[in-house]
């Protein structure tokens, strides 16, 4: 041990004493285990710890996906789909793998009376769900089984940060009655601090189905969550789940044969399949930039190990033990990347600073995990981890190399160690060679990713996000529920708005695209008189119910028959739009206009639509890379409860909030406004993951850029060094300036193509791999493979032609003496 | 007496391409444990290759090699390293301290290296910095001292575990004449004291510090014998 820290003390003195390289050696790798930790401390976050309570292994989420072609459950791994009631409460009857099921359903209450009114994203939950995921409350109880019950379900829970924001910590406030959505709810309960699932959850209130929602099995709306029996695992609870599915699929064909059960992993399900594959790239990609750091300050510790070749002979030849030279060079290595672990602890804290600051909280609210993002112990210990690695891997190739010196041959006044000399030079070329090829493939995936995010934002650009501003309302159940009243309602509003100084047009819509991060649902819908032609089968298309102005306000052009007019009321005969896709899928190059469509199943009720036009397609999510088959139908003919305004503005569409609030408060002053955004935040907002990628991506390839040509620069410059007596031969022979730079740039750039060649292939295949995965990708982009290896080709010309113009203004004589 | 060490029908041999050169031809050796043995001949004659096989740096060579009676010819590398540690101290011509470690530390190479316990190290270190009146050098690094003074740490450094044999490359090649001097004094002081010194050097004047002469050329030993006021130990000729 004591002689360990002999080897520490006099490791540290070398590295004061070389203290350029050892600069270079701590932020090269300062930038590898700083991009490490902090995702790392991203993935731990959203692939540990995104649910808000402890112990969440043994739940699991039972979703339903539609069966593909192999007969398995889903599409794709966006395919996650809620479940029907009639589905869920036979699953609580039958399966026997689980302890309990527990079920919740996404909902948005208004909270008026007490204060001003406030719009609050709660879940409708099943009695048992919160004893079911092992949470208490802090205050008060949770919900009973009789409060399920249809008119029983008067009762509120309450979050803590609702319990602090609204009602200022009162520690009385379970006392309380509050007008929830124009209800009276009585406040039962308030969470614990931080508790907020399902995510973003501000309040919750009780589950209820009535006797017609307990039978149906089309309509799908439920999450079910179950928790395992103990000594039952998650395969044989998922296999009782899927034959249970089967079964319910031959039983109840029109409902179910389309679908299957999908059980995952509770953590799985809420972290969700994109930010799990998006983790796993950018720790990829991050293990890429600490690979190169390595092989740059193994290249540094090559060079240094030269200078030492003496001492390391001396040493042995004073007893030192090969393993012993050897530690002696591990232990500087390690040095080197401890120092490096604590310049990236610093850099990881600014990126998670960076990320988290960057990050609207209206987004990040929504992504599991993101509350726990923080350099925590196990960040502390993972870059003390890979700081060990990273010397490891960046000293044993010099460490072993050192302590291979030819001792007699060195300890020889004026010996020279050639044949070790030789090996070292080849394994500093394979060093470079390897970089090149590594920081080629990040690049030309940091490319990929950012031109593909370029795509999304090129796509949107026809209707001018920047002018229009959106915001939502929903109108309370008892005061609206009749149709008229709603018409009357969205017909004033959508009048005033209007007429507001600066707003050229005011219009409406269900969702405008990308809204809810792009995650919108499809309804079912038929098509008369072409019947499906199998029974389980499914029709669904994104229904809009909108202005007739929406269209133009949104640039939506016109492809055949006419858009939706003012004369579309409710007393006229029903009328649809349809998106090209649809009519090119459903109708199959047949004429669409004048065919009719109805929202559900041809035989429920509700009217038949017209086709009167067909419009070209919105892109409304950057998952889904195929247009969205949508249905557009009048407010006037199908008033909404929720809906989305949009005000077409001139200049800054935040000027004119104020305005809109004044004019809706005209109409109703207890209707809260929410989401209220210009569309391009919309926008950004729905693509800020993928943006936070390929901006990180971006990153990342500058990094390995710069470390890449760090390398080569590094290995040039030596090799000069190391040649100086080769080129004052050369010289003093007659070789001209031109000669000696040609000399040195052909062995450099020799060595980038060569990582190039490899790189290529390499980048070529993750290139297919993400264009599966990522809208806008293409895997033959031209641009990114010509472009990024003619850059990186560039800038190890420009590493190489440094230490190339040194050669070149070598004094031949004083070449000849160098040794 | 046991020889210190016997050498029988070494060679040293090194291929370039389809050719053999021998930098060794069929050594016959003893040398007795006291001897102050001198190892002469011009550039290329083997003298330090032989030193260094001596010494157990080379381990490529063919022939029989024993030391204190052990075949150091079926050892393996461990084992010899074992032996080389144990019994041999060498000292260079470039001196070849280690220049980021002081005086002090320098001492304490061969020390850590036999594991010798901490306590023990420094005593060892401040007797032998008192022995050779060098304690006030001790935090100095090398490119702090003189030539001379290099090479008496080089000296210390070699002798610091009472080695059985001391092995000099030309110990006094970089030096000035007083210095080299007053360093093969110090050889002669070490050599009275029972220590075994081999030396190879190209002065006629070191040589006569010592008791024996062995010529090399060619790799072939062409004389042994005494060296100028002495009796021969052994005397051999190719």
């Amino acid at each position: 041990m004591e002689t360990i820290w002999q080897d520490v003390r006099f490791g540290l003195r070398m590295l004061i004493k070389h203290r350029l390289a050892t600069i270079v050696c701590v932020v090269a790798l300062g930038l590898g285990i700083g991009a490490n930790t902090a995702i790392f401390s991203l993935a731990e976050a959203f692939l540990v710890h995104p649910v808000p309570f402890e112990n969440p292994d043994r739940i699991v989420a039972l979703v339903d996906a539609r069966v593909n072609s192999q007969g398995g459950a889903g599409f794709g791994p966006q395919d996650l789909n809620a479940v029907a009631p009639a589905t869920y409460l036979d699953w609580k009857k039958e399966v026997r793998s689980f302890d309990d099921l527990g079920a919740y359903a996404w909902d948005e209450v208004s909270l008026t009376g007490d204060r001003e009114a406030q719009k609050v994203q709660d879940f409708q939950i099943s009695a048992n769900f919160f004893s079911m995921i092992g949470v208490q409350p802090l205050m008060g109880r949770t919900f009973l089984p009789e409060e399920e019950e249809p008119g029983r379900n008067q009762e509120i829970i309450l979050s803590y940060g609702l319990w602090e924001q609204r009602y200022a910590s009162d520690p009385n406030v379970l006392k309380r009655v509050i007008k929830v959505d124009g209800k009276s709810f009585n406040i039962v309960g308030v969470m614990n601090k931080g508790f907020d699932f399902p995510m973003a959850a501000e309040a919750w209130i009780p589950l209820t189905l009535s006797t017609k929602e307990r039978l149906r099995r089309d309509n799908r709306w439920l999450w079910v969550l179950g928790r395992l029996k103990p000594g039952v695992s998650f395969s044989e609870g998922a296999a009782e789940m899927r034959a249970t599915s089967e079964r319910e699929a031959q039983a109840y064909p029109d409902t179910n044969k389309a679908w299957r059960v999908h059980p995952l992993p509770l953590r799985e399900f809420i972290t969700g399949p994109l930010t799990r594959q998006y983790t796993l790239l950018l720790m990829g990609a991050v293990a890429f930039v600490l690979l190169i750091a390595c092989a740059d300050v193994a290249n540094v510790q090559f060079a240094r190990i030269t200078g030492r070749t003496s001492e390391f002979a001396v040493r042995t030849a004073l007893g030192g033990s090969r393993w012993r030279v050897a530690r002696q060079l591990l232990i500087e290595s390690i040095l080197l990347s401890l120092a490096g672990a604590g310049v990236g602890l610093f850099l990881a804290q600014m990126d998670i600073q960076m990320i988290l600051a960057h990050m609207p909280p209206d987004v990040a609210r929504f992504v599991a995990g993101w509350k726990t993002i923080r350099l925590d112990g196990n960040a502390f210990l993972f870059a003390l981890g890979i700081a060990v690695l990273s010397g490891l891997i960046s000293g044993i190739a010099p460490s072993l190399l050192g302590s291979r010196a030819n001792i007699a041959e060195t300890l020889k006044e004026g010996g020279r160690g050639s044949s070790i000399s030789r090996t070292r030079h080849r394994l500093r070329g394979a060093l470079v060679v390897c970089e090149v090829a590594l920081a080629l493939v990040l690049l030309i995936g940091a490319g990929l990713l950012v031109k593909g995010f370029q795509g999304l934002l090129s796509v949107t650009e026809n209707y001018a996000p920047q002018t229009l501003l959106t915001f939502h309302y929903s109108l309370p159940e008892v005061q609206y529920n009749q149709p008229a009243v709603r018409l009357n309602f969205t017909e004033q509003i959508v009048q005033r708005l209007g007429t507001i100084s600066g707003v050229q047009a005011a219009s409406l819509v269900t969702n405008v695209p990308y809204a809810n991060g792009g995650g919108i649902d499809e309804d079912e819908f038929s098509i008369e008189g072409i019947p499906l032609t199998e029974r389980g089968e499914v029709r669904s298309a994104i229904v809009e119910t909108t202005a007739p102005n929406y269209f133009n306000t949104m640039n939506i052009a016109l492809r055949d028959g006419r858009l939706l007019s003012d004369t579309d009321g409710a007393e006229s005969a029903r009328v649809a739009v349809i998106s090209e896709s649809l009519a090119r899928r459903y109708f199959h190059g047949e004429k669409a206009l004048g065919r009719h469509v109805k929202v559900g199943k041809a035989e429920a009720e509700g009217e038949w639509m017209t086709v009167v036009g067909v419009v070209n397609d919105v892109h409304y999510s950057w998952i889904v890379k195929e247009a969205v088959p949508t249905i557009y139908r009048s407010f006037r003919q199908a008033p909404p409860n929720h809906t989305t305004v949009v005000l077409r503005t001139e200049g800054d569409p935040q000027k004119f909030v104020s305005a809109a609030r004044a004019e809706i408060a005209a109409v109703d002053p207890n209707l809260p406004l929410y989401e209220i955004k210009p569309m391009d935040k919309v926008i950004t907002e729905s693509i800020v993951g993928i943006a936070y990628v390929a901006t990180m991506m971006a990153v990342m390839g500058a990094i390995a850029l710069i470390l890449a040509s760090v390398g080569v620069f590094g290995v040039m410059s030596y090799s000069v060094s190391e040649r100086a007596h080769e080129i004052g031969i050369r010289m003093s022979m007659g070789a001209q300036t031109r000669d000696v730079l040609t000399l040195v740039l052909r062995s450099g750039l020799l060595l980038t193509a060569l990582g190039l060649t490899i790189g290529l292939p390499i980048a070529f295949l993750m290139a297919r791999a993400l264009s599966s995965l990522l809208f806008g990708v293409e895997a033959a982009d031209p641009a990114s493979f010509i472009g990024l290896p003619l850059l990186l080709l560039a800038v190890a010309g420009l590493a190489c032609y440094l230490p190339a113009r040194r050669a070149a203004n070598l004094d031949p004589l004083q070449a000849l003496r160098h040794d | 007496m046991e020889p210190l060490i016997q050498l029988r029908n070494m060679e040293k041999v090194v291929e370039a391409g389809p050719n053999k050169f021998f930098l060794l031809r069929r050594i016959n050796l003893d040398i007795q444990p006291g001897e102050f043995v001198t190892i002469m001949g011009p550039s290329g004659a083997g003298k330090s290759t032989l030193l260094s096989i001596i010494g157990m740096l080379d381990g490529a060579w063919s022939g029989e090699f024993y030391f204190l009676g052990e075949a150091v010819h079926k050892l393996n590398v461990k084992k010899r390293n074992e032996l080389h540690k144990a019994n041999i101290g060498f000292v260079f011509q470039s001196y070849h301290l280690i220049d980021n470690l002081t005086v002090f530390e320098n001492l304490e190479v061969p020390l850590s290296y036999k594991n010798v316990p901490h306590k023990e190290r420094v005593s060892l270190v401040c007797d032998t910095l008192d022995r050779f009146h060098i304690v006030g050098k001790k935090d100095l690094f090398p490119n702090q001292l003189s030539g001379g003074q290099q090479q008496l740490v080089g000296v210390a450094r070699a002798v610091i575990l009472s080695p059985k044999l001391i092995l000099a490359d030309e110990p006094t090649g970089n030096l000035h004449s007083a210095q080299g001097e007053e360093i093969m004094e110090l050889f002669k002081k070490l050599n009275d004291g029972g220590t075994t010194i081999i030396q190879v050097t190209h002065s006629e004047r070191n040589a006569a510090y010592g008791n024996r002469i062995i010529q090399l050329k060619d790799g072939w030993v062409v004389s042994d014998g005494l060296a100028a006021g002495t009796r021969a130990g052994a005397t051999q000729s190719a």
